[in-house]
Parts: C-alpha cells; structure tokens; sequence
C-alpha cells in the first residue's frame, strides 16, 4: 500500500542531467531534465532529427543515457537487474515509428505478444485481441501475415500491440503519419480515452493540425536541449 | 489442454527456419552416434577389466617339477610342503591348495586320455594359490624370491601375462574415456555457438520482445523447448546408427577368441543407459540451449 502511495506523490518518469550520445559522435541531447506526472498527456516535437525518437527509447529503457539518472515507476532504472528492467517494461506501450512488427507472424499474432509475455492463458488472449482489432477496423486481415499488410494497417497493429495491455505509460512516435484523417481522429481519441482511464501518454509528432486540435502541452526539442510549451489556450 | 499446446506452439522466434538448426541436427546426431560407440567400449573394457580381475587374477599356480633322481615318497612330500610354506608365509595370500592327481588327470585328459596312469609319469605337481587380492600382488617379487628359495618351483606366469592385457585394456578405457569428454565438449560448443549464431540472426525480433517486456527466459525458453526436440530427434538417429555399428563389430568379432571378447558383454545397466542415451541428449542440450540464451543475451544487449 505504502509503495501504491508513493507512485501517485512521486512522478512517473523523472529524467535528471541526461545526456544522449551515439558512441563518439556529438551530444544528441545536453543536459536534460524532464519530470512527468502521472496520468499527463504531452506531445513531443522537434524537428527531424533533434532526438525525439532518442528521448523517447530512453524512456522505454532501450536506450542508456550517457550521463545522468533515468528514474521509471520511481526505479533508477541505472541500477536495475534485466528481469526487474523487463517488469518496467511490460508496464510500458510503445508505438515505434517504423512500426517494428514481428513481420513473419499474424496480425493477431503480434498484438497478443505482450499478453503472452505476461502470461495470460489463451482464451483471455483471443478475446481481447479480437475485440481491440475489431475496435481498429482489423477484424478481417487478422489472420494476413504482417509483411502483407499496408503502411496504415501496420500501424494500427502496432498501435493495437501497444495498448493492449493497458500500459502505465504509453509512448508513440509518429502514430498517426500512416493513416487517413478519419482513423487518425479515430486513434487519437482511442489515446485520450486510455489517459482518461489513467495512462500517462507522450505522442511525438510533426503535424501541427494534431497539436492544434488537442490542446496538450509540448515537450519541444531544439537545439539539444529540452522546453515545455504549455497547452494553447482555446477561446 | 487445448491453451497448453498452444503456448508451446506460439513461439515468436521462427527458429524451425533457422539453416543453422540443420546443422544442429547433424552434428547433433554424429555426436550421439560417436558418443554411444566411446560409451559402449568404455563399458565393455570396464566389464572384461572387472571380470578379468575377479576371476583370473586372484590366483596363481605354482609348478613343481619332478626330481632328476627318485627320490623317496617323504623327501617328495619335504620338497613340495617347503613351496606351500613359502606362499603360506607370503604377504597377500588366502590359502594354498594341492591340486589332486585326480585333477591334473582331469585337466590332461584332453592330451593323454582318460585312463593315463599319472603316477608313473614324470608330471610336475601344481599348487593352486588363492589371494586376497591379485591386483595389488606383486607377481614379480614372489617369482623372483621362489627362484632363489626353491628353484625346482615356478610360478606359471599368467598372472603377470594377464596384468599386462589389464594395463592395455585400462588405457582403452582412459582412450574411450577421452573421447567421450572430448564429444561432449565439441556438442557443447557447437550447442553454444548455434545459439549464439540464431541469437545473432533474430536479434531485431529479440530487441523487440524485450521492448515488450519479455524476460531473457522468455526468449531462453523458446530456444530450450526447440533443443529438447531437436536433441532428442537428431540423438535417435544418432543413437540408430551407433547401434548398427556396435551390432556389425560384435558380430565380426564373435568368431575370434571368445576367451577374451566373451568377457566384453555388456550388462542390462550399460544397455538401459545406451538406451536413453536420446533423453540424456535431449535434456542436456536444452538446458545448455537455455543456460547459452541467456548467457549471450546478457553479453549481447
Ligand atoms: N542508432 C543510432 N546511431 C547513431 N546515431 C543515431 C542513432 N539513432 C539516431 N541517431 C542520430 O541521433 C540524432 C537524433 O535522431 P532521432 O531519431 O532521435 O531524431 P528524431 O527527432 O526522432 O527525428 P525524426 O523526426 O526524423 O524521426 C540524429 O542526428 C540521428 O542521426
Ligand atoms: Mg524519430
């Protein structure tokens, strides 16, 4: 009990002094400090290559920081064993940006991985899978072997095999570049729905449109450090 | 029941399509076929080692040559007890025995005929000495001191004959012995290497498990339930072909001496292993499999 206390006092990802650096090539990232409460809901923009990508495989811990502290769930995530990093991780959804799909499975396939990582007996399995690819307008390539799908079917799967497990912390690098106007409306309020039920959400973007819409503070990266831009205002 | 299969089947790694799991299965099966024929010479020379040592070794027999001369029958029975008291006060032995004129005669029989009248001919008199242990007696000694205390009595030699067979055979056990160690460690290594190879292969599909939170057992697992089949199909093969080989040799070698090969039977304990040679095989290579996972995964990322 006491722990579950500290979690919502403490906040959810806590990033102190943090460099990125790609073996000897220059700094990515100088510096940064950023702190997210739990249950928040942010964009992540920045131009192309200002490190977004970079900042968020941190912070689904794929990514070591040359210097500085990374703490996640309230673990300083520097000092944690491979099996104590795994349970972090299965309390994380990522949507990578080039999708990453296991390509010679199914559809299906890739979206109960993380239900089987954590367990679930197969029964449970098929019934939220099918629900959710339904919800995703996947119902019928289910059963189509990843590689055949299209660019936006894709992402939806892998959107799909992010959210499926309810996740913590939900992390999602360019989700909607894939699709249509509709399903991108469609997946956007499919993640405002997760952050109403509780889920602390980063979505990196370029499109202004999104950012315009929702009205969601920044994390803005530019010039290899780090700035929150609040929530515009709507009138 | 139906959930329980299904786990087993939903691995995410496609490690059936691995080209090195052909290379497993066939270096899988050589070495089981090697492995069995080392094991099977190891338990043979181990067996004809033991019985060699039980039943042969553990007694000598002395010869008494018959005078030059005609002696009395009291300076006969002087000349003969003087050699039993020689082994009675020999460290190392039981009990010393005349063997009787009935069973020298039985023993002649083949050479003069049942009816042969021993005690006219000039035939030695024999001693059968029983020790405690003839593989720590020392042959050599008791022979060479018997020349100097009664030199008309010699030890028949078979004992020292047979220590030396004894030493050769126990180097072809520490040769089979060898070959063993050095078959397993080639399968562990090739074990090793072929995970870590597959490991290599599947990495961007591993670094995505782990994103999700799979454990390195996790992943180790998918790599030990295929090893167990793979260990245990290619060692049934392996295990096939070890046996005709052992069938072929014993049956070109069963015309030759009997004597010495019918000693190197193998027992129902050294069959029962032969036989599940194919599990052994299986449950090594998948903990090694297992073990080798999440060894490379800690080294790998
Ligand atoms: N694996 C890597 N090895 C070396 N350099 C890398 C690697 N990944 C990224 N970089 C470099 O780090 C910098 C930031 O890259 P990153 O992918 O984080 O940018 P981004 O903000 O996600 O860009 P985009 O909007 O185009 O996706 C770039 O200069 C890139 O070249
Ligand atoms: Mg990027």
């Amino acid at each position: 009990m006491e722990t579950r206390k500290n979690i919502l006092t403490e906040p959810i990802v806590d990033i102190q002094n943090v460099c990125i650096r790609y073996g000897k090539d220059p700094e990515v990232l100088s510096d940064i400090k950023l702190t997210l409460e739990k249950g928040s809901f942010h964009f992540l923009t920045g131009k192309s290559g200002a490190g977004k990508t970079s900042l968020l495989s941190m912070m689904y811990l794929a990514l070591k920081p040359s210097r500085g502290t990374v703490m996640v769930f309230g673990t300083n995530v520097g000092y944690a064993s491979r099996d104590a990093m795994a349970g972090l991780r299965r309390r994380i959804g990522v949507v990578f940006q080039d999708f990453r799909l296991l390509e010679h499975l199914s559809a299906y396939d890739n979206v109960a991985v993380p239900l089987r990582i954590k367990g679930m007996g197969e029964n449970e399995i098929k019934k939220r899978v099918k629900e959710l690819l339904s919800w995703v307008e996947l119902d019928k390539s289910m059963d189509k072997i990843c590689s055949t799908l299209s660019g936006g079917e894709k992402q939806r799967v892998a959107i799909a095999r992010a959210v499926i497990n309810r996740p913590e912390i939900l992390l999602a690098d360019e989700p909607t570049g894939n699709v249509d106007n509709d399903i991108a409306s469609k997946l956007m309020k499919l993640f405002v729905e997760l952050n109403k039920l509780g889920t602390t959400v980063v979505i990196a973007t370029h499109s202004k449109d999104l950012i315009a819409e929702y009205n969601y503070p920044q994390i803005h990266l530019e010039n290899k450090g780090l700035k929150i831009i609040p929530a515009l205002r709507r009138i | 029941m139906k959930a329980k299969i299904q786990i087993a089947r939903h691995a995410e790694l496609p490690l059936n399509e691995d080209k090195a799991n052909f290379f497993l299965q066939i270096s899988t099966a050589i070495s089981v076929f090697l492995f069995s024929i080392a094991l099977a010479a190891y338990f043979m020379t181990s067996s004809m080692i033991s019985s060699w040592n039980k039943n042969i070794v553990d007694g000598l027999t002395v010869q008494i040559m018959p005078p030059a001369e005609t002696l009395s029958e009291e300076e006969e029975l002087l000349r003969t007890n003087k050699v039993i008291s020689f082994f009675e006060g020999l460290d190392g032995v039981l009990k010393v025995r005349k063997v009787s004129n009935e069973q020298i005669q039985h023993l002649m029989a083949p050479w003069l005929g049942k009816n042969a009248d021993i005690e006219s001919l000039p035939m030695p008199k024999l001693l059968d000495v029983r020790l405690k242990d003839g593989k720590t007696f020392d042959f050599e000694k008791a022979s060479d001191s018997l020349k100097e205390f009664a030199p008309y009595a010699s030890i028949d030699n078979h004992g020292l004959w047979l220590k030396k067979l004894i030493k050769s055979a126990g180097s072809l056990k520490i040769l089979s012995l060898f070959v063993l160690a050095l078959v397993l460690g080639a399968t562990v290594f090739s074990l090793f290497y072929a995970v870590e190879t597959s490991l290599k292969v599947h990495q961007n599909i591993v670094e995505i498990l782990h994103v999700m939170g799979a454990t390195d057992s996790y992943i180790a697992k998918q790599y030990a339930i295929r090893a167990l089949k793979v260990g245990f199909v290619s060692s049934l093969i392996g295990i096939g072909l070890g046996f005709l080989a052992l069938f072929v040799i014993s049956h070109l070698s069963s015309g030759l001496e009997t004597g010495l090969i019918g000693a190197a039977s193998l027992n129902r304990f050294h069959w029962i292993f032969l036989f599940s040679l194919p599990i052994w095989c299986a449950l090594l290579s998948m903990g090694m499999s297992f073990f080798g996972v999440k060894q490379v995964l800690r080294k790998m990322m």
